[in-house]
């Protein structure tokens, strides 16, 4: 690798660099002042801010960096993995501020240096995750963002189900990952090369079609599908979801799942594919029925969430669940394999960026006044919590994807694409799944609104504060399920996939 | 001098007295003199307009400056055309004459205002009122289109409607408001579907253009009928807001506003806005539009002479003589006297302001008692006002050496000119009686008023002449009702400047076969070539040789109603009180306004409110009925319907419902929370995945 090139790709990843130096500032300033943690979030936001200027910068470069052998780079700085950087960079914006208000992470006050530095080693982990362009960089970022997971998912140590739910992620998770550097270590000895733009000029010349080269490649697919939580791959999702702390469930649920989504998209965009047709769908080397996977995977994956959510009782692991549906949602806008489903996609994520996190952060309010999760716990909440429990209604409403909230521009866009792409039973059933999930959606309006309350008025503290995050997170709720041409122009712009 | 510089100026004109409005109205409760700066506003505009029309009638005379921006527009994706809705000014030498009428009066409205409205509670708000009206009479003469017209047209009506009603705490000033709004909308109607069936042919609301199209034969669905149509439709509009019969009604009514609103407003420049808007389009007028017209105008002159006869209130004889003068000039633009029809209300607006604001001079000063009979004798107390009533009440009979002498002797001489070349008599005939009879009936108010010995003692001991502000005006008025002004040979108008230079000449655009005979080219090689009918040989010599007839003729009439009324009312040589008895049906029919009031009352308005009785009642039987027995009937079908539901679909729901439960509690036994099961789970859907995908 020549020097010179690489200290110029190095303006390149201008983020990533301000995220480290946050993260080694953030380490020094836990250690140096002992006992005043309250500035570490706001260098934390800082440092975040400053790396959602340089991403915006970096929107419309599309270059390479770090290149290696003849043609082969590490990195591809595209639009697509701009489009992600920026939704992490949100996300966790909204993460850090809800962690200032959470009870859990508060108990924690010694720690929060960890928390921070921890939080922070998962955004660069999945800044490298959405724009990798070799097998070796995807295994490494999945592996920081993991291994910063696992412990943040444990993080209350006093907690029981805290720790349980960080023992059953590092063990899910360590077996995943092995089994994807299993598949991956199968690929690179059968095309000798880890670089996705190369394998796919490889597979060009040279037909990989036996079982040993389909292995490999569903073991890959494990592995990515462990960090997107599809069906069969999603086990550790409702246990890790339910014991994590709030801010971080919401997290794992947001940010992460974009950045295994994102990794998805490219690993499958960049490796396989031979040629685009003239309406912009996709064709994909043939080395296995990548559609009827993808379908099969998504209507398994959003079925099983809806039908599993119905029985919860908690709100969070109800939660957890609806999460792994709509990530079946989202999943059939890659099964389409075309441009405008990809539109779905990140239309879709945008929309649920809002409204996901928004659930979880009025849940954690909630959970913040009457100590339960439980969803018999809220019945008449909406006459002691009226400001919350209409935001709860919205965001709910939003998940189930009725007008007029952003919700039902997502589904929209989604079955628009289905649709054109003439998947029309598909949609049929991803209908029929978004009216299952109304019922569990629903049965926690009832108990906010049709049931009496249950005991006295609670009051609820830093009320401006809360209101105002909550608001923030309500307004492109509605604004967006209103006026949507921003998020569809930013999506339609984010396309742009380097490395074929 | 350029020519955006008079768009400029007149742009500053048409906006200043809003601007007036707009202060007045916000500070007027707050600042007690505001009327002070509506007052200097409207002077400002005043002086602009006047030099507005000096620089237009010598550097500009013979061209029309026209300005026009698009105020917005449609896209036709369909056809991708674009449909451009466009407004704009336009300066002629009408526009700037009646610009200058309108500020003038308007200004010496203000002024006198400002005595005479001394003491109101809502003193202020008058004057914002007079404010919005000047800004909308501004509008309506600066418009270079029809849609503005419309536009300005319906805020001088709103204006009207605030000013009669200014005394709204008095409930025939209220109902007075009422009827003028309503009886207006009438005649807006027809205007603004005549307004309509232009748009639709035309695709523009210009004046200039539309005049182009139809000059280049393209008619309103082809036919000359719906020119014609369009031209009456258009002219409805001026039916309402002139006092034109049939809708002349709600005018003597609106005396019940501020005198001098009535000078200003229903005197001189609002109800003229009809005339104004018949001079605007005249050139669309086929000859059964202008036939019509002319006897609209015709009948409208002579019904309010008769009744102005025997009234007894003092503004309404005045009112009843601007519907009657209103008249004449919408008859002489239906018989082609163009120019004498706008000269005549340029004079007219002069002597009329004057009159009313005598009227309102004398009833000031007789603590406003407004019946005649209860006045006599002011001479002595207020000279200056009888003289210069006595001034104006020459010119509106058409005595020489005034004003009004010039126009209405032009009148009924091309009323007789039109008569010999087309055969219809009945226009010089009743031109000449209502010139009779207005001669009478103005000596009568003025005997009554101001000669002979004071009926009411009391209040004549208190009268007294009234304050510089109320007097100036009226000599400002009646010295402009002098015929010098207008030229210089008091017995022929058509060598004056006004005629000659000032006025332009009608041009004509209507298909030739719909014309009357002496406006076809073939009289004149130069009507096509924009040269007006008016210099044509027919015209010319009809109207010479109508010209000595009807000069003698109208001066006779104007001095035999003039003795008569002396002869009845001051030396009483014919007993008033025994005609009275002897023709009391006709003097009953007089006095009750020929019962119009008592017939719209019978006949429209029972039957509006007889309509919507029966329509209430049809709407209280049968649509309730409808309703009621549809709900009966949906109440019943719903019961079934909802019994289906109940155990049809519900149980389909339901059983859905089970099903999908039990599956819910099936894969939930999948999530044991053991991970040795969850990775052997994960190792047996790889190679289930593995097997399918082979």
């Amino acid at each position: 690798m020549n020097i010179n090139n690489f200290l110029s790709d190095l303006n390149l990843i201008y983020p990533e660099i301000i995220l480290v130096s946050t993260l080694v500032i953030v380490l020094l300033f836990d250690l140096i002042f002992k006992h005043n943690k309250s500035f570490l979030p706001i260098i934390s936001l800082a440092g975040i801010t400053f790396a959602i200027f340089f991403t915006i910068l970096n929107f419309g470069k599309n270059e390479f960096a770090f290149g290696y052998g003849s043609n082969n780079f590490l990195l591809s700085i595209d639009d697509f993995s701009n489009f992600f950087k920026l939704l992490i960079l949100i996300s966790s914006i909204f993460i850090i501020l809800f962690s200032i208000l959470s009870n859990e992470i508060k108990i924690c006050r010694d720690r929060h240096g960890e928390y921070y530095t921890l939080l922070l080693g998962m955004i660069i982990g999945m800044f490298f995750l959405v724009s990798a362009n070799d097998l070796i960089v995807i295994y490494i970022s999945i592996e920081i963002l993991s291994l910063s997971s696992y412990i943040l998912a444990g993080f209350v140590k006093t907690s029981l189900r805290n720790s349980e739910a960080s023992l059953k992620y590092v063990i899910y998770g360590g077996v995943s990952s092995g089994i994807m550097i299993f598949g991956m270590s199968l690929i690179y000895g059968m095309t000798g090369s880890t670089n996705l733009s190369e394998i796919n000029s490889i597979l060009k010349v040279t037909a990989l079609s036996d079982v040993t080269f389909l292995t490999s490649l569903l073991m890959v697919l494990a592995g990515l599908g462990f960090k997107i939580s599809v069906v069969p791959f999603h086990f550790w999702t409702p246990d890790v979801y339910e014991g994590a702390p709030i801010p971080i469930t919401a997290y794992l649920s947001v940010a992460s799942k974009a950045a295994g989504f994102a990794v998805l998209i490219r690993f499958i965009k960049i490796m396989f594919l031979s040629g685009i047709t003239n309406n912009e769908y996709w064709v994909l080397y043939p080395i296995i029925d990548w559609r009827s996977l993808l379908i099969i995977f998504s209507i398994i994956t959003m079925t099983l969430g809806n039908l599993s959510a119905l029985w919860q009782d908690n709100l969070k692991r109800m939660l957890a669940y609806s999460s792994i549906a709509h990530a079946g949602y989202i999943l059939l806008g890659l099964a389409v394999l075309s441009n405008q489903g990809l539109t779905a996609v990140l239309i879709y994520f945008i929309i649920y960026l809002f409204m996901n996190l928004g659930a979880f952060l009025v849940v954690m309010l909630i959970a913040n006044e009457i100590n339960s999760e439980d969803i018999n716990d809220y019945k008449g909440l909406g006459y002691s919590l009226p400001f919350l429990s209409a935001m709860l209604s919205i965001f709910l409403i939003s998940l189930v994807g009725l007008p007029p909230t952003a919700g039902f521009i997502a589904k929209l866009y989604l079955f628009i694409a289905l649709v054109d792409a003439k998947m029309i039973v598909v949609a049929i059933i991803a209908l029929i799944n978004t009216v299952i999930s109304l019922y569990y959606y629903v049965r926690v309006l009832k108990n906010l609104y049709l049931s009496k309350p249950a005991e006295n008025k609670i009051k609820i503290r830093n009320l401006s504060f809360v209101y105002s995050l909550v608001l923030i997170m309500v307004v492109p709720v509605i604004l967006f399920g209103i006026y949507f041409a921003p998020i569809t122009n930013l999506a339609k712009y984010s396309l742009k996939i380097l490395g074929m | 001098m350029h020519e955006s510089t008079l768009i400029n100026l007149s742009l500053f004109i048409l906006f200043l007295p809003l601007l007036g409005f707009i202060v007045t109205l916000l500070l007027g409760k707050k600042v007690k003199s505001v009327y002070i700066f509506e007052n200097l506003i409207i002077i400002i505009s005043f002086f602009s307009s006047v030099y507005l029309l000096f620089s237009k009638l010598t550097n500009f005379r013979t061209t029309k400056i026209t300005s026009e921006i698009e105020w917005f527009s449609f896209n036709n994706f369909i056809t991708g055309s674009k449909l451009s809705i466009n407004i704009g000014l336009m300066i002629d030498n009408i526009t700037a004459i009646m610009l200058f009428v309108v500020a003038l009066i308007s200004m010496l409205v203000h002024l006198y205002s400002i005595e005479y409205m001394k003491g109101d509670e809502r003193y202020n708000r008058y004057f914002a009122y007079l404010g919005i009206f000047t800004f909308s009479m501004n509008g309506i003469v600066l418009t270079n289109n029809i849609l503005m017209m419309y536009i300005f047209w319906e805020l001088v009506g709103l204006s009207s409607y605030l000013l009669i009603g200014f005394w709204f705490e008095k409930k025939s000033a209220a109902d007075a408001s009422k009827k003028a709004f309503i009886v207006n909308r009438i005649g807006d109607i027809g205007m603004f579907a005549g307004i309509l069936i232009l748009f639709f042919t035309y695709q523009t609301f210009s004046f200039d253009k539309i005049f182009g199209s139809i000059s280049s034969g393209q008619l309103p669905f082809n036919s000359d009928f719906w020119l014609t149509v369009t031209g009456i439709l258009l002219f409805c509009g001026a039916i309402g807001k002139s006092a034109q019969f049939p809708l002349h009604v709600w005018l003597p009514d609106a005396m019940e506003g501020p005198t001098p609103v009535s000078a200003l407003i229903h005197a001189a420049t609002m109800v003229a806005a009809g005339v104004y808007l018949v001079v605007r389009i005249f050139g669309l007028l086929t000859a059964d539009a202008m036939l019509f017209i002319g006897v609209i105008g015709m009948i409208s002159a002579f019904i309010p002479a008769t009744i102005a006869l025997t009234q007894n209130d003092i503004k309404k004889v005045l009112a009843y003589s601007t519907i009657s003068q209103l008249g004449y000039m919408i008859m002489a633009l239906g018989v082609g006297a163009y120019q004498f029809a706008f000269f005549h209300l340029v004079t007219h607006a002069f002597f009329k302001a004057a009159l009313f604001l005598g009227s309102g001079s004398v009833i000031h000063a007789m603590h406003h008692e407004q019946d005649i009979r209860n006045m006599g004798g002011l001479k002595k107390k207020m000279p200056l006002t009888y003289w210069t009533f006595v001034i104006s009440s020459l010119a509106i009979s058409g005595i020489p050496l005034t004003s009004g002498f010039l126009s209405k002797d032009g009148i009924i001489a091309s009323s007789l000119a039109f008569a010999n070349l087309t055969g219809h008599y009945l226009f010089p005939i009743f031109s000449l009686i209502v010139a009779l009879l207005t001669a009478f009936y103005m000596f009568r108010l003025i005997i009554l008023t101001f000669h002979g010995e004071p009926r009411d003692h009391h209040k004549f001991e208190h009268a007294h002449e009234s304050p510089f502000l109320m007097v100036m005006p009226l000599v400002l008025l009646a010295v402009l009702s002098i015929f010098i002004w207008y030229t210089p040979n008091p017995l022929n108008s058509e060598q004056g400047w006004v005629l000659s230079k000032w006025i332009e000449k009608p041009v004509i655009h209507t298909p030739e076969n719909s014309r009357f005979d002496f406006m076809k080219s073939f009289h004149n090689e130069n009507v096509l070539s924009n040269k007006s009918y008016i210099d044509s040989e027919v015209y010319k010599e009809a109207m010479h040789s109508a010209h000595y007839p009807a000069m003698g003729l109208s001066l006779f009439v104007a001095v035999l109603g003039i003795f008569l009324a002396f002869a009845v009312y001051q030396w009483k040589k014919i007993n008033a009180d025994l005609i009275t008895q002897k023709l009391k049906p006709l003097y009953n029919f007089s006095y009750n306004k020929w019962y119009f009031d008592e017939i719209y009352h019978k006949t429209f308005v029972a039957l509006t409110i007889g309509l919507s009785k029966v329509l209430a009642w049809f709407d209280a039987k049968i649509i309730d009925g409808i309703v009621n027995g549809s709900a009966f009937i949906t109440k019943h079908f719903s019961f079934f319907i909802g019994n289906f539901d109940k155990y049809v679909v519900d149980g389909i729901v339901n059983f859905t419902a089970y099903f999908n439960g039990f599956a819910g509690l099936f894969v939930r036994r999948i999530q044991t929370g053991k991970v040795q099961s969850y990775l052997a789970l994960v190792i047996f859907s790889i190679v289930i995945l593995l097997f399918i995908f082979k």
